[in-house]
Order: structure tokens, then C-alpha cells, then sequence
């Protein structure tokens, strides 16, 4: 042989290997066309009888969603809720392919829906398989129905096409009022990991406008050790969200005139500080918040920007969220659930102390002194300063 | 099967390489190999029998002087100039030769007076051999033969029909020159020397193909070429032995590095501009006759990217096109592979909203996304070729069909998703960003799609891994080809992803120009007066 016909015979060998290599490797083995899989947008657990779970997959109608060519031409609901019972989640989840005709697709899962009697009951062994699974994600926004999640998923909107995605976006805006958590799964997974904390989730509601069943948020769910053992109102919620710092816009109603009058504040920033110390063999928590808002409505006709006034309505407004955070702090000693996580403050700070603090940390908790300092400051009063409709005393 | 294919491949390896030269060589006595003798007659039947009866052949006989010597004139309708045969050769002879008869006789027979004071035409030269009066009749010029001298003389009259000097075809500008090359090969040349004003300017021409003698030069400028690289493209070039030279694709086939490479290792253009500038960062070009496309090597990667109106625009335009290009190039490689990928594969990776509209065009089409993706670019490469090939009046009812049967009809047929449409128009799109890579970049779609198809996003990492491995192993006329980017030459960057102005550029590229590498002089930015104290 000489070079020549060496050349153009390797390079054939290598031709026949480069076409052959592909049928013979693996590669992403999931191979699936997209209208071969049903996109999951959320999903919800309920109790079915004493020992089957129910799981409702809500999934994508894609064809009803408004397509370039159709024009918008749904006629029916662009969602369609695929129920499956077993005594597993995993085994409830394949029981839902016996009735779709497709396979579901966890990866776009939006959010996840616990009914009230699963999260009494105890998440921790429902959600292994979706923490465990590849294809179903952490990120996926977690709440907690007041009756069953079948009937949060089965709730009427009004802006978005489906319930899934109506309140995810509501979730995604809980900051505007700050008075109930964003959990993701992977949060809920960390706390129950976690021998002290409490883990939290926002509960959600059915109400009722205009004979139309509406999703809305209504305060926090608190868990022990993966079963749910009470619940937080708005108001609580946004004092354990100071606590943790997790406050990013939100109305602190203040009276004045002597409370004759009433003043909305806006929350522009919030930070906190949590601090654990041991004084005279007491263990105390000092929790340092410092907060700053603006006046954005005022019925007084006061002009409250002056200011011994201006200075009166930050005492006040440091005084609302001190009432929050007590209020929030006592619910949660009362339920003997640490959701703000005041173990691990002292875990860091005492890491020796710890290993004995952490045995008897229940029992120490109901009655852990809490030190709240707040120290709350207003910027601006909005685009005018004095009210619109001045007092006629001046 | 294999070894079948092998054996024949080694048979016709053997055909080439038998010794058909040698059996050429044998018969000794070809007239074209014979020198001219005294007789005219002889003369003239020798090239009557080797030039044939073809009705463009013109022998010219005529007598001059009072001794009536016997002459003739032989040359090729159409391919002369018929000014300089009637006036600067005819004329002289046959009308101021009695007049110079007062003088002695013979004196006036010796050729070199003939080649001296009469023949008023700028390049004449004498030969003895039979060979090169045929060559000469045959590139146009004309051939004097006279009684009882056994010497020729060739008369430089060529003079045909050309195309004149029109714009570009092929590289548009808005500014910039807009010249371009023709078929003619002096011309070629002209068109450089007028951009190159200077004495290291070389051209060094051979002839190749046994039948079609086309006229090849080398250009280069000497001083700022490396020695070494115009010795090898003679070398390359020597070596072609084949009978037809039509066009300068003929020889990039013969001398490349790497004729299996999808990519071309030899670039080419068709404006002087590009051309000079190129031999002035120290490649060589190579000109053919008989066609407006000029060789350049070695050939960079980058090159694809750069424009010359690069050069004439401002930097930071040029910079954004710059970067804009290697976009679109990548574009047009990889967004059928990535949708083919993403559908089939990772659709977590898309956003839930476009994943809900994509799923929404895709219901009920019947194909795989992969067969979809493969079919539409397979419309679109006819489309591109029937627009090309056809007749430009014809060529609107194509860009009509095309854009029905891939827009809208494919889509509102249910053949295909509409999103399928918009990255087959995008596809197409930018590969015309990069028309140099074009062809490539059609060859790696199609490679990448069938990847990404039977692999995933694993598929196109594997493929872009192998192109990349492929790039880095290639080399045109021994530079790298992927330099500056690897083997990395940091200066040159300057004119690879951005264009810095023009001021900055000081250095010739390092892997081209290193024999001179100063291009001009430090600090020429422009800076106010220095003020007066």
C-alpha cells in the first residue's frame, strides 16, 4: 500500500466510525416530541381515605392555548386537572397515565399544593419523590390549601389562562404586601432537614366573588416536624418575615390626631440583624430590625412633616412592627415550632453549646427570651408635603 | 465490501500513476518540437499542418523591398488587434522599405533591422523554434516569418473583445471602490499595480494546463512576504499537471492543505482593494486568466469575517458588525441543531411560556422536530439554488413560490411548526452574514441538526468538539488556521472580534507578516496641536 491509498483508507475507516458512533452511544436518552408529553403546570396532594392520597396533575391544554394560527379561538377551559389515586406519590402519578393520553411533564411544575389534612398529617413522605425525581424541580413554588388542593386547582381566573399560573404570579408579588412567605420546595426540604427549625408555607383560600371561586393568600401555615400545627394571620405572617428579613415592600397603618387620624406608610427597605447571647446563664435572642418608609396617605390635616409630628410617626411606625413581630413570636412559642430559625443563630454563635442545647431545644424554646428592637425611620412624604386639604385652625 | 472498494481505489491509484507520459513522449518527431528552417514554404506548412484548417487562422503572404523578399504574416482572427497588425506591421514594411532601399541591401535583410527600425510595436522578440510561434499565434500575438531566414519574429498584437471593469458581483459595498476584476489577466495586474505603487511589487507568471496555457501570476510584495511561502506556492503550482486551467477554482483544488476539509484553506476575491491589502499584510495572490477571482493564502479563519469595508468605516460600527458576523455565524450552525435539541431533549430548558406557544405550534404536525428541521433546510438549499441558477427574469417567481411553500403554506398545511419556520428563515438568514463560510456552514447544519437529533445538546457538543479538533489540525500554507485564536497571538486580536482603529495597528498580523512586521509609524492618533507657551 502506498501513502496514498493509506490516506483515503483511514480516512474511510474514520467516516464508517463517525456514522456508526451515533447509533451505538446513548446520548439524552429521553427522547420525546413536544406533542408527546403533557406539561404539568402544578400539582396538589389530598387525603382520599385513610390510607390513599390523591394526586391532581393540573396540566397544559396546548391546543386551547391560543395558537399564532388560530387566532385565540378556545372554546374550552385551557387546562384540563388529571387525578390519580394510590398509596404512593410516584404510584398515584403513574396511575395518571392509565387516563392521559400522554406522558406528564414535571419540568415546567409551577407550583405544588398540599390540601390541609396531608399537611396535618406530615408532608416529609410525599414530597421524597419530588425531591428525589430528576425531572420534577426544587424550585417550584409550595403551598398549603385551607380545604383540599383539588379545589384550589379547580379555582376561577381572571387575568391568566390557568389556576397554576393565576397563583404563581400571585405569589410572585406576595412582596407588595409582605404578610405571607415565598417557599419553594427546596426550602421546605432544607427545614425538615434541619432537627430545630420549623419549616413555613403560605396558605391559600377559596373566597367567593360574584358566585366565582377565586384562589387568595391568606397567611402562613406553620409545620412541626413536617405536620402543620397551626397557622400565622397576614399580620403575623409579616412579623415572622421581619424577623427573617424578608420584608421587601409592604402598608404600616399608623393613627394619629391623637387616633382620630389615620396614616399609611410604605415599607422601602428592611434589614434585620439576629443576634444570640448568653447573660447570666440566660440564653437571649436580640432581634435588631431597621426599617425605613415613607408616608404615602395621610387623613390628618395636619401637616405631619414637620418635625416633632414626623418624629412621632416613626415612633409609631416602630412600634407597629414591634406589635408584629411580638404577635408572631408568641404564635409561633405557642406552637412550639422555631420558624425563625433562632437554633441555628445560636448554633453558629455557641457550636459547642449547641450539641446539649440542641436535645432540649423544644423544651427550651416556649420560653426563650426575645430581645426586639426596632428602629424604624421615614425619607420622604411622597411628592407634597403638607396635605391637600389643610386645617383651618392655621 | 470494504476491501472491494479498496482494491478499486488502488487500481485507479495504479492507472495514474502508470507511465502515460513516457508512451507521449516517444514519437520524437512532432513538427511543433522542430526549428524553423530557411524555407518559408516549409515554414508555413509546418504550421499549417499543426494549426489545422480552423477559418480564424489568417496567414498574411506578402513581398516587400525591390528584391521581393517573400514574407508572412500568421496570426489569429479576433485575438489581434487589427490597428497594430495593419499600421505598425504591414504598414511599415510594405511602404517604408522601398524608401529605405537607397541604403545597402543588405543590410536590410538582417532580421534585427527589421525588429529594430521598422516593426513600430512595443514588444517583439525573435525564436527559432517552431513551439513557440504556435504559443505566441495562439495568445493572440502575430508571427513575421521571412525567405531564407530560419528565425521568427513574434509581434505583441493581442487585442480582443473583454468585459470591461464593472462593479463587484459577489462583495457589495456601500464604501469603498467599487472595481473588480476581470477575465483579462493584464488587466488584473494593472488593476493592482495602480493600488501598489511600488517597485518590491512582483509578479512572477507561469504557464499551466497542457491545452488551455492559462496565464498564472503570482503577486507578492517582496520584503514583506516570507521567501518561503512564494517557493512553496511554486512548488504547489508546479506540480499541477493537467490539461484545463478554467478558472481559479481549478487551482485552489490542486494546491489546498487539506482537500478533504469542508473548510477552505484559500480565499479569494474579486476586488483589487481586498487583494492589495491582503499582499500588504504579507500573503501572496495568486491570478489566473480568464477569471475576475483572485487566490489569496495562507487563508485565516477570521478572514471570513472581515469585509473591507471594515477598514473604511469607523471602528466601533465595524466592531459591533464584526461581532454581529461571528453571531450570525454561529446562528447559522446551531439554531436548527439547538431547536431539534431543546424540543426533542431538554424542553425543561426552555421558558414555560415559549415552551407552552412552541407546544401549541407543534400540535398535530406529523414529523420529528429532527426531520422537520432537516426537510426545511433541505427547501431552503433548493430555493437558494434554483434562485441562483436560474434566469434573473425567472428569478422573482422562485422568491414568490419560496416564500408561500416555506412561510406560510407548510405552516397553515399542518406540515410543519411555525416556529420551525422562523428558525429556517433565521438560519438562512445569517449564513448569508459570512458568505465565505456559506458552504460550510450548510454542510455543519445539517451535520449538527442529525447530532442533536439522535444525541441532544450531548450530539452538538460532541459535533462543535470534532469541528473545533478539525479546525486546530488544519493549515493553510503552513499557518495555522484558526490563528490568532489558537495558537492565541494576543496583538492580532486587534482585528479579529473588534476592529481598533486603524492608528493602532501597528503590527502586521504575526502569523503572516513577520518578515516586516512594522506597518507603520507609533503614535499616529490624532491628537491637538501642542500648545504654545
Amino acid at each position: 500500500m502506498n501513502k496514498f491509498s493509506l490516506q483515503i483508507k483511514k480516512m474511510v475507516v474514520l467516516l464508517l466510525v463517525l456514522t456508526l458512533i451515533p447509533f451505538m452511544m446513548s446520548g439524552c436518552w429521553n427522547r420525546r416530541e413536544l406533542d408527546k408529553i403533557a406539561i404539568v403546570a402544578a400539582g396538589g396532594i389530598d387525603k382520599e381515605n385513610k390510607d390513599k392520597i390523591k394526586i391532581t396533575a393540573q396540566v397544559f391544554k396546548v391546543g386551547e392555548i391560543k395558537s399564532p394560527q388560530s387566532g385565540g379561538s378556545a372554546t374550552g377551559k385551557p387546562y384540563v386537572n388529571f387525578e390519580g389515586v394510590a398509596t404512593t406519590s410516584f404510584e398515584a402519578i403513574r396511575k395518571i397515565t392509565q387516563i392521559a393520553s400522554r406522558k406528564l411533564y414535571w419540568s415546567h411544575n409551577q407550583i405544588f399544593v398540599f390540601g390541609k389534612e396531608i399537611a396535618q398529617e406530615g408532608i416529609e413522605k410525599y414530597i421524597d419523590f419530588f425531591v428525589r425525581d430528576h425531572e420534577t424541580r426544587l424550585m417550584v413554588n409550595v403551598l398549603v390549601s385551607k380545604g383540599t388542593a383539588h379545589e384550589i386547582l379547580t379555582t376561577e381566573t381572571d387575568l391568566e389562562t390557568i389556576p397554576a399560573m393565576n397563583i404563581n404570579d400571585i405569589i410572585k408579588d406576595l412582596g407588595a404586601t409582605s404578610q405571607a412567605p415565598q417557599i419553594t420546595l427546596k426550602d421546605i426540604a432544607e427545614r425538615l432537614l434541619s432537627k430545630t427549625s420549623a419549616a413555613v408555607a403560605p396558605l391559600v383560600e377559596v373566597q367567593e366573588i360574584n358566585k366565582k371561586k377565586h384562589a387568595r393568600i391568606a397567611g402562613t401555615a406553620v409545620f412541626k416536624k413536617g405536620k402543620m400545627v397551626g397557622e400565622l394571620t397576614p399580620e403575623e405572617s409579616r412579623g415572622y418575615l421581619w424577623v427573617i428579613g424578608k420584608v421587601k415592600s409592604g402598608i404600616i397603618n399608623v393613627k394619629t390626631d391623637d387616633g382620630t387620624k389615620r396614616a399609611s406608610l410604605e415599607i422601602i427597605r428592611a434589614n434585620n440583624k439576629i443576634n444570640a447571647d448568653i447573660k447570666d446563664g440566660q440564653l437571649v435572642i436580640t432581634v435588631k430590625i431597621k426599617e425605613e418608609g415613607t408616608l404615602n396617605e395621610q387623613d390628618s390635616p395636619k401637616n405631619l412633616t414637620e418635625l416633632p409630628l414626623w418624629h412621632s410617626l416613626e415612633l409609631l411606625q416602630a412600634a407597629a412592627i414591634h406589635r408584629e413581630i411580638t404577635a408572631a413570636l408568641k404564635k409561633s412559642q405557642e406552637y412550639n415550632a422555631d420558624i425563625f430559625g433562632f437554633g441555628e443563630v445560636v448554633h453558629r454563635k455557641y457550636p459547642l453549646l449547641w450539641k446539649d442545647l440542641e436535645k432540649q431545644w423544644d423544651e427550651l424554646f416556649p420560653y426563650l427570651k426575645v430581645n426586639i428592637e426596632v428602629q424604624a425611620k421615614l425619607r420622604r412624604s411622597g411628592l407634597i408635603t403638607k396635605p391637600i386639604s389643610p386645617s383651618t385652625e392655621e | 465490501m470494504f476491501r472491494f472498494i479498496m482494491r478499486k481505489l488502488h487500481f485507479l491509484h495504479l492507472l495514474h500513476h502508470n507511465p502515460l507520459q513516457d508512451k507521449n513522449k516517444e514519437p520524437e518527431k512532432d513538427p511543433a518540437t522542430t526549428l524553423l528552417t530557411k524555407d518559408l514554404q516549409q515554414n508555413l506548412a509546418k504550421l499549417k499542418k499543426i494549426l489545422g484548417t480552423s477559418n480564424d487562422i489568417i496567414i498574411r503572404t506578402f513581398t516587400f523591398g525591390s528584391n521581393n523578399i517573400e514574407a508572412a504574416l500568421i496570426f489569429l482572427d479576433g485575438m489581434v488587434d487589427k490597428t497594430t497588425v495593419n499600421e505598425s506591421i504591414l504598414l511599415p514594411l510594405m511602404y517604408e522599405y522601398p524608401q529605405s532601399k537607397s541604403d545597402e541591401d543588405s543590410s536590410w535583410n538582417n532580421i534585427e533591422d527589421i525588429q529594430q527600425k521598422l516593426i513600430t510595436v512595443g514588444e517583439v522578440k525573435k525564436t527559432y523554434a517552431v513551439q513557440d510561434t504556435i504559443l505566441s499565434i495562439l495568445s493572440g500575438d502575430s508571427i513575421l516569418l521571412i525567405n531564407d531566414l530560419n528565425q521568427a519574429l513574434i509581434i505583441s498584437t493581442r487585442g480582443w473583445e473583454a468585459r470591461g471593469i464593472t462593479e463587484p458581483q459577489t462583495e457589495a459595498t456601500v464604501r469603498g471602490p467599487r472595481e473588480s476584476f476581470t477575465e483579462t489577466l493584464r488587466t488584473n495586474t494593472t488593476l493592482l499595480r495602480r493600488k501598489l505603487k511600488d517597485p518590491n511589487f512582483t509578479l512572477e507568471t507561469l504557464v499551466l494546463g497542457k491545452r488551455t496555457q492559462t496565464d498564472v501570476a503570482i503577486a507578492y510584495l517582496k520584503g514583506i512576504v516570507n521567501p518561503r511561502l512564494i517557493e512553496e506556492i511554486k512548488r504547489r503550482l508546479n506540480q499541477i499537471d493537467t490539461d484545463a486551467i478554467l478558472e481559479s477554482g481549478y487551482i485552489e483544488e490542486y494546491i489546498e492543505d487539506n482537500p478533504f476539509s469542508p473548510f477552505a484553506t484559500i480565499a479569494n476575491s474579486e476586488k483589487p482593494d481586498v487583494i492589495a491589502a491582503k499582499l500588504l499584510e504579507g500573503r501572496a495572490a495568486i491570478l489566473v486568466d480568464g477569471t475576475p477571482f483572485v487566490l489569496t493564502v495562507p487563508m485565516l479563519f477570521v478572514e471570513s469575517f472581515q469585509t473591507a469595508e471594515d477598514y473604511y468605516s469607523r471602528a466601533y460600527y465595524t466592531s459591533i458588525l464584526r461581532l454581529l458576523r461571528f453571531l450570525s455565524f454561529l446562528l447559522s450552525i446551531l439554531s436548527p441543531a439547538l431547536y431539534v435539541a431543546l424540543t426533542t431533549f431538554h424542553q425543561e430548558l426552555i421558558p414555560t411560556p415559549l415552551l407552552l406557544t412552541m407546544a401549541a405550534a407543534r400540535e398535530g404536525t406529523p414529523f420529528p422536530a429532527m426531520v422537520e428541521a432537516i426537510g426545511m433546510g433541505i427547501i431552503f438549499e433548493i430555493l437558494r439554488e434554483a434562485g441562483v441558477r436560474l434566469p434573473r427574469p425567472v428569478g422573482q417567481a422562485i422568491s414568490i413560490v419560496g416564500a408561500l411553500v416555506i412561510g406560510d403554506a407548510a405552516v397553515s398545511a399542518g406540515l410543519v411548526g411555525a416556529p420551525m419556520v422562523i428558525v429556517v428563515a433565521l438560519t438562512a438568514i445569517a449564513s448569508f452574514v459570512v458568505p465565505a463560510q456559506t458552504d460550510v456552514g450548510s454542510i455543519l447544519r445539517i451535520f449538527l441538526t442529525l447530532l442533536a437529533g439522535f444525541l441532544g445538546a450531548f450530539g452538538i457538543a460532541i459535533g462543535i468538539l470534532g469541528v473545533l479538533v478539525h479546525m486546530c489540525a488544519l493549515r493553510s500554507f503552513g499557518t495555522p488556521y484558526l490563528s490568532p485564536l489558537a495558537p492565541l497571538s494576543t496583538g492580532d486580536l486587534k482585528d479579529v472580534f473588534i476592529r481598533v482603529p486603524l492608528w493602532d495597528m501597528f503590527a502586521r498580523p504575526r502569523t503572516i507578516g513577520w518578515i516586516d512586521p512594522q506597518r507603520q509609524a507609533f503614535r499616529l492618533k490624532p491628537e491637538p496641536p501642542p500648545k504654545k507657551d
